[in-house]
């Protein structure tokens, strides 16, 4: 028996973590067990992906995963741009966080179990933030856990619930919580998604110049979206002075860049006159 | 007794120099190899690892605090990567002609420009003639145990040479597997220096030699060297009966015995290619590995006598531009007069690139040298 997990993320949302809380739980279960991350932009935001390997037998793989059993989409946008489907294999399983049915998913394979749940959701309702910003990792197990595989939720809540000290006891009753409302259904695949395909580099001389990167315009590493409201906004540019990603432009009046705003909510903050508010970017998406 | 715990490379090198008793280190960080640093402040803040650590400007300097603890009679830990293992370098030479048994951990990383954090062994194996003896580890186990093998090597009175314990940046660095945190105290007890800085009765350390005496102080190195090699058979052997763990200082073989086509490789790749010779036996191509992991001293005679017969495919992690393959170059002086059908190179990995079993297979199948690509 070899399992071997996906996760999909972006910085800052505990994709690592979970890998490893993963290779933990299957560990402390008497399973041979691994979790590799690939580090590239170690960046709040930017896509991450984690990998765990399962087994009862030892695991010599020193490689990432390419033929998961089961992927695990941590942010509910990553798939506009990552090919969370690729390699997974036939009948295999993904849990995504998700405001969506099983239903709306499109993938290439011919039945897939999808396990749909808005860990997002759970974790803002169970105060689950770092930052500000919804950390899912502990749901998102939760929610792996109704997959078919060997490992038991309570060794998970038991786990989580010590090493968290004290934000133990909320990631229990968030990981309880997607465990219980996650919707698990067998889906026919319905075609295969397009996929923005990578530029092929030749590298002579190490050189380059600034250009939109290979995951895309940073506008993707939203959780939320911050909103003007023009009739309390007095243009005094205080928002515009703190904005870390230069995201909000001087016309004549500011402007938020949707096109590189990060979704920091630094001028939320920031803003005198409370004229800016946000909302979660799956909603405002819509 | 012991614990299993879940840790990441570079957290078993912390944990590993904690209890190999290390009680000086000196250490700078840098990706990928940081956590090991920042471990082992942590356990140093924590009252677990009795040691004094110190804070240093540079890797240079790190490597000179080392040895002047070791000088002192301290045991002395550090662990750098890639550029800062390539700063270090003059005190790298310093260290060995000091006769300063000091180990250090190494995240084997590229070197830019064209910035590249991951796994390439060209950092450490560009170090190969400082005299250190390089180990080459595959999982994490092995990184806890060559950590504490590798002062048993270095500090006997026959070696007193300084080591390297290398092991791939990210691919063993950042993942996590259960390593079994055994107390060393049956195997390795507090460091007893040979001689020591001592201010009751002073001599001078590192001063000028005429010529003659250097090239005797040269020749004792690669003496040691020769030395080293025949002493790692006995840890190897001693640390089995103590913890029952197949550790190996030298090499590691696997289904060797009616082998035609072998794989020789080193460190993290030489796990995976374990795999890969699993699936070329499925497809009934009698393949076998040979997993060098001490590429210094390089041990000539024990690969001559493996690989004679067969076909041998050198999977190198690395490139010395202009040459080739390290490993490939040094197997093929090692084995120009043995009768070996034919020595091939190959160039995986590099960067960073991920090396999959398929990556060995069709390195196997096809006559392409550089694989720059995942074959996933």
């Amino acid at each position: 028996m070899l399992i071997s997990v996906r996760f999909h993320g972006r910085g800052g949302q505990g994709a690592v973590t979970a890998s490893k809380l993963l290779a933990e739980v299957a560990n402390s279960m008497g399973y041979y067990s691994q979790s590799m991350p690939f580090f590239g932009a170690e960046r709040r935001g930017a896509p991450v992906i984690s990998f765990t390997r399962i087994s009862d037998e030892p695991i010599y793989e020193m490689s990432q995963v390419y033929h998961p059993n089961i992927v695990v989409v941590l942010d509910p946008l990553i798939m506009k741009v990552v090919d969370v489907f690729a390699g997974v294999k036939e009948g295999g399983t993904i849990v995504a966080n998700t405001t969506k049915t099983p239903d709306e998913f499109v993938f290439s394979q011919r039945y897939l179990n999808i396990i749909a749940v808005d860990a997002t959701g759970i974790a803002i309702k169970n105060d689950l933030l770092v930052a500000g910003l919804p950390v899912v990792n502990t749901p998102m197990l939760g929610a792996l856990l109704r997959a078919q595989i060997p490992l038991e939720i309570e060794v998970l809540e038991g786990i989580v619930g010590k090493k968290f000290g004290e934000e133990g006891e909320k990631n229990v009753k968030a990981i309880r919580e997607a465990y219980d409302l996650a919707t698990v259904k067998l889906v026919r695949g319905s075609g295969k998604r397009k996929y923005p395909r990578k530029k092929k580099i030749k590298v002579e001389f190490p050189i380059s110049t600034p250009s939109e990167g290979v995951a895309g315009k940073t506008k993707l590493w939203r959780d939320f979206r911050p909103k003007i409201d023009y009739e309390k906004c007095n243009n005094c540019l205080n928002c515009w002075l703190h904005c870390p990603e230069s995201a909000i432009r001087l016309n004549e009046h500011v402007e938020i860049d949707y096109d590189y705003c990060k979704g920091c909510l630094v001028c939320t903050t920031v803003c005198p006159k409370k004229a800016i508010t946000f909302e979660r970017e799956v909603f405002a998406d819509v | 007794m012991y614990e299993v715990k879940i840790l990441t490379g570079n957290e078993t090198a912390a944990y590993a120099a904690m209890n190999s008793k290390a009680r000086v280190v000196a250490a700078y960080p840098i990706t990928p190899v940081t956590p090991v640093v920042e471990t082992i402040s942590k356990l140093v803040e924590e009252g677990r690892m009795h040691a004094k650590f110190i804070r240093v400007e540079s890797e240079h300097s790190a490597m000179a605090a080392c040895i002047g603890a070791s000088a002192a009679g301290s045991r002395a830990f550090t662990a750098t990567s890639s550029h800062g293992l390539a700063y270090m370098h003059e005190m790298l030479h310093w260290a060995t002609n000091a006769r300063t048994p000091i180990v250090m951990a190494v995240a084997n990383r590229a070197i830019g420009p064209g910035w590249n954090i991951w796994a390439d062994l060209g950092d450490a194996l560009s170090q190969r003639d400082t005299g250190w003896i390089q180990f080459y580890c595959s999982n994490n186990q092995e990184i806890y145990d060559t950590i504490a093998m590798a002062y048993k090597l270095a500090e006997d009175r026959k070696v007193l040479l300084p080591a390297m314990v290398c092991y791939d940046g990210f691919v063993l660095s950042h993942t996590s597997m259960p390593v079994e945190l055994t107390e060393f105290d049956d195997f390795l007890s507090e460091y007893e220096p040979v001689w020591k800085l001592d201010a009751e009765n002073p001599f001078t350390h590192g001063n000028i030699l005429p010529p003659e005496d250097f090239a005797e102080l040269r020749h004792n190195i690669q003496r040691s060297h020769d030395r080293a090699l025949k002493l790692m058979k006995k840890i190897e052997e001693e640390f089995f009966e103590l913890y029952g763990r197949r550790t190996p200082l030298i090499l590691e073989e696997y289904k060797m015995e009616d082998a035609e086509k072998v794989i020789v490789t080193m460190g993290a790749i030489g796990s995976e290619a374990k795999v890969a010779v699993d699936s070329l036996r499925e497809k009934k191509v009698k393949a076998g590995l040979v997993r060098l992991k001490s590429f210094r001293p390089f041990p000539e005679k024990e690969l001559r006598n493996l690989l004679e017969d067969k076909k041998v495919y050198v999977f190198d992690r690395a490139i010395s531009p202009g040459s080739g393959g390290p490993l490939y170059n040094e197997l093929k002086s090692a084995l120009a007069f043995s009768p070996v059908k034919r020595i091939i190179p190959k160039i995986v990995g590099i960067g960073g690139i991920d090396v999959t079993k398929r990556t060995f297979e069709r390195a196997i199948f096809e006559r392409k040298v550089w694989i720059k690509e995942v074959v996933s």
